[in-house]
């Protein structure tokens, strides 16, 4: 087990930095100029040419050599290792201010929201995104698996039929109309709730049952599926012949095998829950990040696409190990 | 089955960790929607409208603008008085000594040339560096460092070293020109003087512009460093956000969370404590037009500043139908002379009173390409102002107002908005389709319009190429064009064809007069006709027609050094008239409104003003205990005591 996590981890950086290569070649392409509002006063091309100079925006090269050197820490241990680093913090000191902010892994600035370094923008963001994609799934968790259980007890049956057409429901339509409906009955017709607000978890629960739907549609088909499977085994055939209870059949003997194909189902599906959600806050108006990868193509804003593409590929690696993980231990034959 | 449930518990205690550690913010007193969001509050390079309101919460600048009168008066703030010599060319300005930054320090002259250095350097890429270009030495040191910040990347350096410290040494350089070269200074901690380059009649209105506000120099000095690459000072991000920002403001943003919300408390140095009638505001992030709308329906807003969702159409013609049921009472009250808020503050408990329409500083124009040729090198027929004026006459601007937009927005004739500017008369502009009332009058201006073109030499349409419109995606530029064009089609007999292009090609087709004709608009920056009048000079960066009109500068060179106000305007004025009557390097189609959401029974503090500048630290909820409870209402040009 602990070879595998040595192993992934090592894997990261290779995988993160040909997704860097990748993603800053294709964001490169975008047209357009980033340092450019096209709906504000233009600078002078004087100005834009020295912006573009100063950020490395004129050479492809430099551009991905430089960012590399920000984001992997090694411009931050140079800093440290010349004494830049103290002599601003004694420059701040001379002048009673606090020092400004150092990052090790310094994603840069955004190129289209100036007060803002992409470092800020994912710490306030990605907790945000965390906590409805968490909740989301456990929603989907836990009424897929209902779902797929009571399918699964009695297929075809009419509870079994409800739930198909939940679960197809739950995918095929889109987010945006699932939350404007939501939208609609609960704070609008109902008065439960508020729109827009993101102060407390109350605010999470509507945007987390929208983002759930189609996760939890899924795992009530391969809840199903596994479970009908499980139930035609000789060990629940002999667990029922012995007289074990039925809810420990379903749950204890049944389930477990069952859920193994929800867990691997898991990794990406957490993964794409944190971030993958633009449309429900959008919606929702839930300050996520899943709005910030789309947002800074629109403008490409180059640190902000590829800090956001890292994130989000660290994620994904993390969560499939973590599932791996978990896989091993629910099921130690698999090691 | 414990197994089964790790990965539940697993997100469980992740759920709970980000909850724990994510503070709920406490309920604002005061809650509004702004624009967008704020892009950035270092006050040299802001230029949105949704910065610069939030930059009036946290900074004060030398003056500001009473936005309760009709003239929009300076009044003072952090100077409590100034002095103009007789020449109209120098101002001393009288710091306040009680102004104070948030951490206590006194607030000084020294702070404001700071700043102003800040927007005048080149390197800061301020959008507003033109304005500053007022002030006598400003251009011409703004020239010097350009020249030497072009030449830095050249020059060669035996090592990183010596790149550095040439850097260092042109900005110790430059520090030393500005004293010298730039005729701002302070002439003690509390006395500001600054000359500018001619009699500037609207510098103290310019004043009260955000751009002009001071930033703290001790915090952003921290931020600065030079780049040894191209010898630019660059500031690194962090101190325009809590904890870091210093601001001299009424209020004091305590929290900013990106994209999610800004919280504001009182200023506990802030010199005039009594101005303010609420203690917090929120302004919670939310971009989505339904999102704003249904935030201010189930009460998490007081106020939004922009509505703009489809429906908002529907939800004025609701308004309008309020204000036919109570049709006596709103004449009455009209008449009386009093602002629309107060009126619909005097109406009948209702809640369609909570939608208003604002007319706003800017307008809506149609653009025609003035070079002799067009980009295929084909001669370009809006080269003869006898075309432009024939086109622009044979557009029904009413029907684009009534069917298309359905928000109220007033029809434009002319540039600038009607009754906008203090003391400054508006030509009448170019009688347009619309205008007509009859059949007979439609026919007579599309004869009118056809003669024109015939004088031009096109006394057929199929002397004349297809003529192409150019716009951007989105905002229903594309259904006002379909209006033009078959307004042109019908009337004139030419070919129009629609070109829709997104936003920054359409930008970039602009800048290179890629076009034959395009759609256009322009926000008023500061209360004078030269925020609109001078984007027509030749060498004017917003010049997309390439229009030069001799006369029509000459106007604007004689209005610039004309001291007495009232000759000065009567020149403005007929600039105005050359473009919008005979010379037409655009046509005006309508001024835009902003549409305001908030009732005006708990909401006081919000003006009706064409400029539509909101000063949040006039806001006061009436009725809840605390500051004035008073309504406020403009007061009618008359009692204003305008400019």
């Amino acid at each position: 087990m602990l070879g595998l996590v040595v192993r992934r981890l090592l894997q990261l950086p290779l995988i993160v930095l040909v997704i860097y290569t990748l993603t800053l070649a294709l964001a490169w392409a975008i047209p357009g100029n980033p340092l450019e509002n096209p709906e504000g006063r233009q600078p002078k091309p004087e100005v834009i040419a020295a912006m573009k100079r100063q950020y490395n925006l004129d050479s492809f090269p430099r551009f991905y050599a430089s960012y590399l050197a920000s984001a992997t820490g090694f411009d931050y241990a140079r800093d440290l290792l010349t004494g830049e680093i103290a002599r601003e913090r004694e420059k701040a000191e001379a002048a009673g201010e606090p020092p400004r902010q150092r990052y090790v892994f310094d994603f840069g600035p955004s190129l289209e929201y100036e007060d803002w370094t992409v470092n800020e923008i994912v710490r306030d963001s990605l907790p945000v995104s965390i906590t409805l994609g968490s909740i989301a799934i456990l929603i989907a968790l836990g009424v897929g698996t209902f779902a797929g259980i009571v399918g699964a007890v009695k297929p075809n049956s009419l509870a079994d039929l409800a739930t198909l057409v939940v679960a197809l429901v739950g995918i095929s339509l889109p987010s945006f109309v699932i939350g404007t409906v939501l939208l609609l009955v609960f704070p609008v017709w109902l008065g439960l709730g508020e729109v827009g607000s993101s102060a407390g978890p109350q605010d999470m629960l509507l945007p987390a049952i929208t983002l759930s739907l189609p996760f939890a549609a899924y795992i009530a088909r391969l809840t199903r599926m596994g479970m009908i499977e499980a139930l035609s085994t000789d060990y629940v055939r002999t667990a029922r012949a012995k007289g074990v209870a039925e809810r420990v059949v379903l749950l204890r003997h049944a389930l477990k095998n069952a859920f193994l194909p929800v867990l691997s189902y898991l990794g990406p599906a957490a993964a794409l829950a944190m971030t993958g959600s633009f449309i429900v806050e959008r919606v929702f108006n839930v300050p996520g990040m899943g709005q910030h990868f789309v947002n800074g193509v629109q403008n490409k804003d180059l640190f902000l696409i590829i800090g956001v593409v890292l994130v989000f590929a660290t994620m994904l690696v993390l969560f499939n190990l973590a599932v791996d993980v978990l896989y091993r231990w629910v099921d130690p034959r698999i090691a | 089955m414990v197994k089964l449930l790790a990965p539940v518990l697993l997100l469980a205690l992740v759920v709970a960790a980000t909850m724990v550690s994510d503070r709920p913010l406490p309920r604002a007193d005061f809650a509004f929607v702004n624009r967008g969001d704020v892009s950035t509050l270092d006050l040299q390079k802001m230029s949105w409208m949704q910065d610069l309101r939030v930059a009036r919460m946290v900074f004060e600048g030398l003056v500001e603008n009473d936005v309760f009168t009709q003239g929009y008066d300076v009044v003072p703030a952090v100077a409590e008085r100034w002095d103009i010599s007789g020449d109209g060319l120098t101002y001393t300005f009288h710091l306040r000594d009680n102004a104070k930054w948030t951490n206590g320090s006194p607030v000084t002259a020294h702070d404001f040339v700071y700043s102003w250095r800040r927007a005048i350097l080149p390197d800061t890429a301020a959008d507003y560096t033109k304005l500053f270009q007022l002030i006598k030495g400003a251009p011409e040191f703004a020239d010097w460092r350009q020249a030497q910040l072009d030449a830095f990347p050249d020059r060669r350096f035996e090592s990183d070293e010596a790149r550095r410290e040439a850097a260092e040494a042109l900005w110790a350089e430059t520090e030393a020109k500005f004293a010298e070269m730039v005729r701002l200074r302070a002439l003690d901690d509390r006395t500001l003087e600054v000359e500018l380059k001619q009699p500037t009649p609207y510098f103290l209105d310019l004043l009260a512009f955000a751009v002009f506000y001071p930033v703290y120099p001790p915090l952003v000095r921290q931020y600065e460093s030079i780049d040894p690459a191209t010898g630019l000072l660059k500031v690194a991000f962090g101190w325009t956000k809590p904890p870091h920002l210093v601001s001299n403001g009424p209020f004091e943003l305590t929290t900013w969370r990106f994209k999610r919300d800004m919280f504001f408390e009182r200023n506990p140095y802030y010199w005039n404590p009594d101005k303010l009638d609420v203690d917090t505001v929120l302004i919670p992030s939310i971009n989505d037009p339904n999102a704003a709308v249904l935030a201010y329906e189930t009460g998490v807003v007081d106020w939004v500043s922009d509505v703009t969702p489809a429906y908002r159409a529907d939800m004025l013609a609701d308004k309008a139908a309020f204000y036919e049921e109570n049709r006596e009472l709103v004449d009455r009250l009209q008449a009386e002379g009093l602002d629309q808020f107060e009126i619909d503050r005097r109406l009948p408990d209702d809640p369609r009173k909570n939608i208003h329409a604002v007319p706003a500083f800017a307008t809506y124009w149609y653009n025609f390409n003035c070079l002799p040729t067009l980009p295929d090198g084909t001669p370009n027929p809006f080269a003869d102002a006898r075309v432009r004026r024939a086109f622009a006459m044979a557009i029904d601007k009413h029907a684009i107002v009534e069917d298309v937009m359905r928000l109220g927005n007033p029809v434009a004739r002319t540039l600038i908005p009607r009754d906008s500017i203090g003391g400054y008369a508006s030509p009448d502009g170019l009688e347009s389709l619309g205008d007509a009332t009859t059949e007979a009058e439609r026919a007579d201006i599309v004869r009118r319009a056809k003669a024109l073109l015939s004088e031009a030499g096109y006394p057929s349409p199929d002397d004349l190429p297809t003529i192409t419109i150019l716009f951007n995606k989105d905002a229903g530029h594309d259904l006002i064009a379909q209006v033009v064009q078959k307004n042109w089609q019908e009337n004139l007999g030419v070919d129009v064809r629609l070109e829709q292009k997104e936003i920054k090609v359409f930008r970039d087709d602009l800048k290179e007069q890629n076009f034959m004709v395009s759609r256009a608009g322009w926000y008023g920056d500061y209360g004078d006709p030269t925020t609109f009048l001078d984007i027509n000079r030749k060498d004017d960066g917003n010049n997309d027609r390439k229009y030069h009109g001799v006369r029509y500068e000459e106007l604007l060179d004689e209005a610039a050094v004309e001291l007495d106000s009232e000759r000065r305007m009567a020149l403005l004025g007929e600039a105005e008239r050359i473009i919008m009557e005979e010379d037409l390097p655009m046509v005006p189609l309508f001024h835009y409104v902003t549409i305001y959401l908030f009732d005006p029974d708990r909401v006081s503090g919000l003006n009706p003003h064409p400029r539509t500048t909101q000063n949040m630290f006039l806001i006061d909820l009436l009725d809840d205990g605390k500051g004035r409870d008073e309504a406020r209402a403009m007061r009618p040009a008359s009692a204003a005591g305008s400019q």
